[in-house]
């Protein structure tokens, strides 16, 4: 009996030994890959930020257009967010080379896997720029809004808004990349929903004075008299 | 050239059938029942006292009122032949009336009236609003002489004002559009103003931004002055209005500040080189200020600087100001409400920063102007604390001490112009 436990032991050190023994070598392959990917990853980006400069691309994305939009979404100029991506994309490619080298049973197919929802991968990306671009736009407009109507809460009506876009553009995103849909389609409902009941709740309940105030004074003939608002001109 | 996609037929019929005018007074108008008689009126008295021998027509462009303003119109045109009182116009008022759209816009009604007056050849034109109460028959006559009999491209009005009235144009259009045009007209931003047919045709043939369709007669004016065109300013005097409520303070900062910062944009070239300001010719009296009590202390004003300053400060502020103006703001913003005061040299930087901020686009441009609000509330509320007490001649000293520090820190603006961000 007692040699039988010893036995057995032996046999799972072994086993772990060998097993650790095969898997150190292919993690080392691994940190090698990833280690030398950050440094091709940077010289890239380096590179393709110096290319891009000398395209002058910058002028073209002002002409074009395009440089208003990243800058209403309160993102760097285009040559920057270009050569930030291509640092990311090389670094995820030799992540995933690296990975790959484990040869964990599984681990190749969900990369195979995930390079066939590469497309879908993009698409959602781009859903969560747009997002990103409409959150900042709107909630901005929002915050600048209620400054000048003199609304007290003016930070919290900004954010409201940048959440509920935000919810809105990462559930489209889980959507198009078909993650846990049903779950994903539920927790916004759920989340869209008792935001929407806890204002209503709030401003039903907790605010009736406000919101008769506020109807009045929407209601109401617009005064012109106001010290603040002398005739300007 | 005139497009004439822009007229309808029952307008090109009217047009042909009064053939060639001299003289040509539009009133864009929208739900202006009570008031359109008295503008019509004020109108023909003025033709038949100082244009006897001139051809002369009224052209009345709609935004689609809802009200009666079209059948007074209608009616009034059925009357046209009526005998006159005293002197009476050699020739026949030609009065013409059409709908440019369903909903108001200046610049729309102004495109017409360009149209319009290169089809009739006309070589002095004007536009009167009618919802000013106080037009009289000698308005529109000064503000069409100059540019009839003088050669004059453009004639701003100069009206008699109250010491608080107009103090927008007071603390930031009329400093820095002279600081930057280079020509003191005083009353750029006004609802009646008179033009010459070549000034008419040469921005009738160029495109009309948004930005200035609001206030377009602003856009005429750095158009001749940047086209090299002579500019005038004419005394009309007192000048009230029909109270209708009117844009807000935020509305009214997006139409004519909007319309500074893209003329800015647009005519960069006219002025960045550019040193100095010419005063242009007037006609009459000079700006006149009447006296007036002061206007209850404006707490709220400065409530709303201090609360939309914090507000705003790194959500907006940070994107469209230099680090030393923000800096400054702060300290100001921190200030006891009975020792605030906003330093004229910081407000002009603050615009300066804006203008640049717009220039380059820092991030929308609408937002840009409204996030000037608060600062501009600031400053009023400094201003009017200032001044409670003022003559009406402390006060233009004042103004004039603020366009020099405009025209001063003129370097400024072109560093932060030329900067790349």
């Amino acid at each position: 009996m007692k040699d039988a436990i010893v036995q057995g032991l032996q046999q799972a050190y072994q086993n772990m030994s060998q097993m650790i023994a095969q898997f150190l070598p292919r993690l080392v392959v691994m940190l090698v890959i990833v280690l030398t990917g950050v440094l091709v990853a940077y010289a890239f980006k380096y590179a393709a930020r110096m290319i891009l400069r000398l395209t002058k691309l910058d002028r073209l994305s002002e002409e074009a257009g395009a440089s208003k939009v990243l800058r209403m979404a309160a993102l760097p100029s285009m040559t920057e967010v270009l050569s930030r991506s291509v640092f990311w994309i090389t670094l995820l490619g030799f992540i995933l080379i690296g990975i790959s080298v484990l040869n964990i049973a599984g681990l190749q197919e969900q990369i195979a896997r995930l390079l066939r929802l590469l497309p879908e991968i993009v698409v959602a990306m781009l859903i969560l720029f747009l997002g990103l671009v409409i959150a900042n736009f709107l909630s901005r407009a929002v915050l600048l809004g209620s400054v000048n109507r003199g609304y007290g809460s003016a930070m919290l009506f900004s954010w409201s808004v940048r959440f509920i876009i935000w919810i809105l553009a990462i559930t489209m995103a889980l959507d198009e990349l078909s993650v846990a849909r049903q779950t994903v389609l539920a927790a916004f409902s759920i989340v869209f929903g008792a935001f929407m009941l806890g204002l209503a709740i709030a401003f039903g309940f907790g605010g009736q004075d406000l919101a008769r105030k506020f109807l009045e004074r929407s209601l109401a003939e617009k005064k012109t008299d106001d010290s603040d608002e002398l005739q300007p001109l | 050239m005139a497009d004439e996609s822009l007229l309808s037929e029952d307008l090109l019929r009217q047009l042909m059938s009064v053939g060639e005018a001299d003289l040509l007074v539009a009133i864009p108008t929208y739900n202006n029942a009570g008031t359109i008689a008295q503008a019509i009126q004020s109108i023909e008295d003025s033709y038949q006292q100082n244009f006897v021998r001139d051809r002369v027509a009224i052209l009345n462009v709609d935004g689609g009122s809802s009200d009666q303003t079209q059948q007074i119109i209608a009616s009034l045109n059925g009357k046209k032949d009526s005998i006159r009182r005293g002197i009476t116009s050699l020739r026949t008022v030609h009065r013409i009336t059409t709908q440019y759209g369903r909903s108001p816009s200046q610049g729309s009604a102004l495109k017409v009236v360009f149209s319009a007056a290169d089809l009739l050849r006309v070589k002095a034109c004007a536009v009167v609003s009618p919802a000013t109460t106080s037009l009289d028959p000698a308005w529109a006559a000064n503000l069409l002489r100059p540019a009839y009999r003088q050669d004059f491209a453009f004639v701003a009005p100069l009206y008699s004002r109250s010491k608080f009235q107009g103090l927008l144009a007071r603390n930031l259009l009329y400093p820095m559009s002279r600081a930057v045009f280079g020509v003191r007209i005083r009353e750029m931003y006004a609802d009646e103003w008179g033009f010459s047919g070549r000034l008419a045709s040469e921005c009738g043939s160029q495109p009309m931004d948004e930005a200035v369709r609001a206030r377009p007669e602003a856009w005429m004016a750095v158009n001749a002055i940047c086209n090299g065109m002579k500019c005038s300013q004419s005394y009309l005097g007192p000048r009230t209005t029909v109270p209708s409520g009117g844009p807000d303070i935020v509305e009214t900062i997006r139409q004519t500040v909007g319309n500074l910062f893209y003329c800015c944009d647009a005519f960069q070239d006219h002025w960045l080189d550019r040193n100095g300001t010419e005063s242009v010719q007037t006609f009459g009296s000079d700006h006149e200020l009447t006296p007036e009590d002061a206007p209850p202390r404006p707490d709220k004003s400065f409530e709303l600087f201090r609360n939309g300053f914090q507000t705003l400060q790194d959500a907006v502020l940070k994107s469209i100001l230099a680090k030393d103006t923000l800096a400054q703001l702060k300290q100001i913003a921190a200030m006891d409400i009975d020792k605030f005061d906003f330093p004229s040299e910081l407000w002009v930087r603050v615009l300066y920063d804006f203008a640049a901020a717009y220039h380059r686009t820092a991030i929308s441009r609408d937002h840009i102007l409204q996030a000037l609000v608060p600062l501009y509330r600031g400053q009023l509320f400094s201003f009017l604390a200032d001044h409670a007490q003022s003559t009406p001649e402390e006060m233009e000293a004042d103004t004039e001490a603020l366009c020099l520090e405009f025209e001063r820190q003129k370097p400024y603006l072109i560093e932060r112009w030329k900067a790349k961000s």
